[in-house]
């Protein structure tokens, strides 16, 4: 039963993407041999998944819900002046490397929104003018 | 009666909460537990509303030294987050419903998986399934019993279609979380080829409170077809968006609307989604019909996730059309070309359709065509019913039959 329960690979990748921000070359090499997959399959896997990164992203990820409740809330205003704001599209991350800009589906606070998390933070019933504060407010 | 979820144990800490479900389903036998829940009626709370007792007696009748217990935590239907409120509220009685349904199909591993973006409802599950360990409510001989079960949290990473229950399995076993052609049937050849249960969060909270009782309160509420109670999750144009404890048949969508979630927000509602943007939308005309499952299917929608979303007649339905469109163009798995394609195609013409206001009645046509392709050839809940919703707002708004 022992294989079963060794750590699962979602979990894996996980904690090296918390740990260095996005999963290196370096990682995918190291864990195809350790487990038997084929490289090519890990980078099928972790491109399958929107929170996985093979890329380097900014030190804070701004994920704004654009669903369809928090869109009643006037989510498309505050995806805007996000965009503006950082001045970068979907899945981009600032020159300065400070941020990453997803909009993401449903994040599951459809009752307080719009809604966003900045990193593992979460922020309900925004403003534009509350979250542009918020991210001001980030070091 | 008294609700099931929402007047007890919330906030309860490990000390106050003593497991009685479990305890009682210690004492009983696994074929007695079975049963009871299938005399409760219970019904799967994930969306598609498959009867628990029935899956966990297929999954006990399997001779099997490994069996699995999956919890469905992967809850991503745009405008449900009754899980999320189980998991951060309830999660002693969430695991002790994953521990005592380990015990009646005779499995002894059992699976977590949330989704990556609840990360407070990750953190407290984590803790909790750490304080049972402690207390010996996991792992060898459970309380001083024979049965030893051991539960591990997976955490998922961003991918809606992960809640179709043969795609989280792929999930878990570190594939991409496309789904599996059915049959075979996850409770004979789930995770790792095992037999397996999959079981939604609500559905395993009300598990555990059915073996609360020594007689069955939850069969003596809600219908003959629809038992118990239902978590609903209201959002959109309403006073008092949040989560409701609804018995069924006791309240229409419209007292649902009205009564718990405080009226709609503008002038009069326009629609509701009743159970997440995989369900067919009701009208403003269609409310007066009672929540249960058999009265929502007779009016050619679904209980679905209970993820209810009300719309007021100020806003323009095309709107939704396109961000649901553009939902599930984004999030189909892509493993089945008609739900791919067709999803891909849906929502360019959707598009099409939002720049110019109106429809066309061959643009109807079409997608209605694309709708029959995609829901009879895809392999998973995603591409069946992945364009009701547009559909039926079609069929129920499209009223300026405009000729181009």
């Amino acid at each position: 039963m022992e294989k079963y329960y060794e750590k699962e690979l979602l979990e894996e990748l996980h904690d090296i993407q918390e740990t260095y921000g996005f999963i290196s070359e370096e990682d995918i090499l190291r864990i195809s041999q350790k487990r038997d997959i084929p490289k090519a399959q890990l980078y099928g896997v972790i491109s399958f998944y929107s929170m996985l990164h093979l890329e380097p992203t900014g030190k804070y990820i701004v994920r704004v819900c654009d669903s369809v409740s928090c869109r009643l809330n006037e989510s498309a205003a505050l995806v805007k002046a996000l965009k503006d704001y950082l001045k970068v599209g979907e899945n981009e991350t600032t020159k300065d490397k400070k941020f990453t800009l997803e909009v993401v589906e449903c994040l599951g606070h459809c009752d307080e929104g719009p809604v966003m998390m900045v990193n593992d933070t979460y922020y309900t019933h925004l403003t534009v003018t509350k979250a542009l504060q918020i991210l001001d407010s980030l070091e | 009666m008294e609700k099931i979820f929402l007047k007890k144990d919330l906030g309860k800490s490990l000390e106050e909460y003593d497991f009685p479900g479990l305890k009682n389903a210690l004492n009983m036998e696994p074929q007695q537990v079975i049963n009871k829940i299938k005399e409760s009626g219970l019904r799967g709370r994930g969306g598609a509303g498959f009867p628990t007792g029935i899956k966990w007696e297929t999954v006990l009748s399997i001779e099997d030294d490994t069996k699995f217990i999956i919890c469905n935590a992967d809850e991503g239907e745009p405008g449900t987050f009754k899980d999320r409120f189980l998991l951060e509220n309830l999660p002693f009685k969430v695991l002790e419903g994953i521990i005592i349904s380990g015990y009646a199909t005779g499995s002894k591993y059992g699976y977590i998986y949330i989704r990556g973006e609840y990360v407070e409802a990750i953190k407290i599950v984590k803790k909790a399934i750490e304080k049972l360990y402690e207390k010996n409510i996991l792992g060898e001989n459970i309380l001083n019993s024979d049965f030893s079960f051991d539960l591990k949290l997976v955490r998922g990473a961003g991918a809606y279609v992960c809640g179709d229950e043969t795609s989280l399995i792929n999930s878990i076993e570190g594939d991409r979380g496309k789904s599996r052609i059915k049959p075979p049937l996850p409770v004979f050849e789930g995770l790792y080829g095992k037999p397996t249960v999959v079981n939604n969060v609500e559905t395993l909270a009300a598990a555990a409170e059915i073996m609360n009782y020594d007689n069955n309160p939850y069969s003596e509420m809600g219908t003959e077809k629809s038992r118990g109670t239902k978590l609903v999750s209201i959002s959109g144009d309403v006073n008092k968006p949040g989560v409701y404890e609804v018995e069924f048949g006791k309240l229409t969508v419209r007292d649902i609307v009205q009564e718990l979630a405080g009226g709609v927000k503008g002038e009069k509602i326009g629609f509701v989604i009743p159970g997440g943007i995989s369900t067919e939308a009701l009208t403003e005309e269609e409310l007066d019909v009672p929540y249960t499952y058999e009265n929502l299917q007779k009016m050619g929608s679904n209980i679905g996730s209970g993820g209810m979303i009300v719309v007021s007649s100020q806003r323009n339905y095309l709107e939704i059309v396109k961000n649901v469109s553009d939902f599930f163009r984004d999030e189909t798995c892509g493993t089945c070309f008609p739900c791919r394609e067709g999803n891909k195609n849906i929502s360019k013409i959707v598009s099409d359709i939002y720049k110019r206001g109106y429809p066309t009645s061959k643009e109807i046509e079409i997608i209605s065509d694309i709708q029959y392709a995609v829901s009879s050839a895809a392999r998973c809940g995603f591409g069946e019913s992945s364009l009701n919703l547009i559909l039926s707002l079609f069929e129920k708004f499209y009223t300026k039959k405009v000729e181009v």
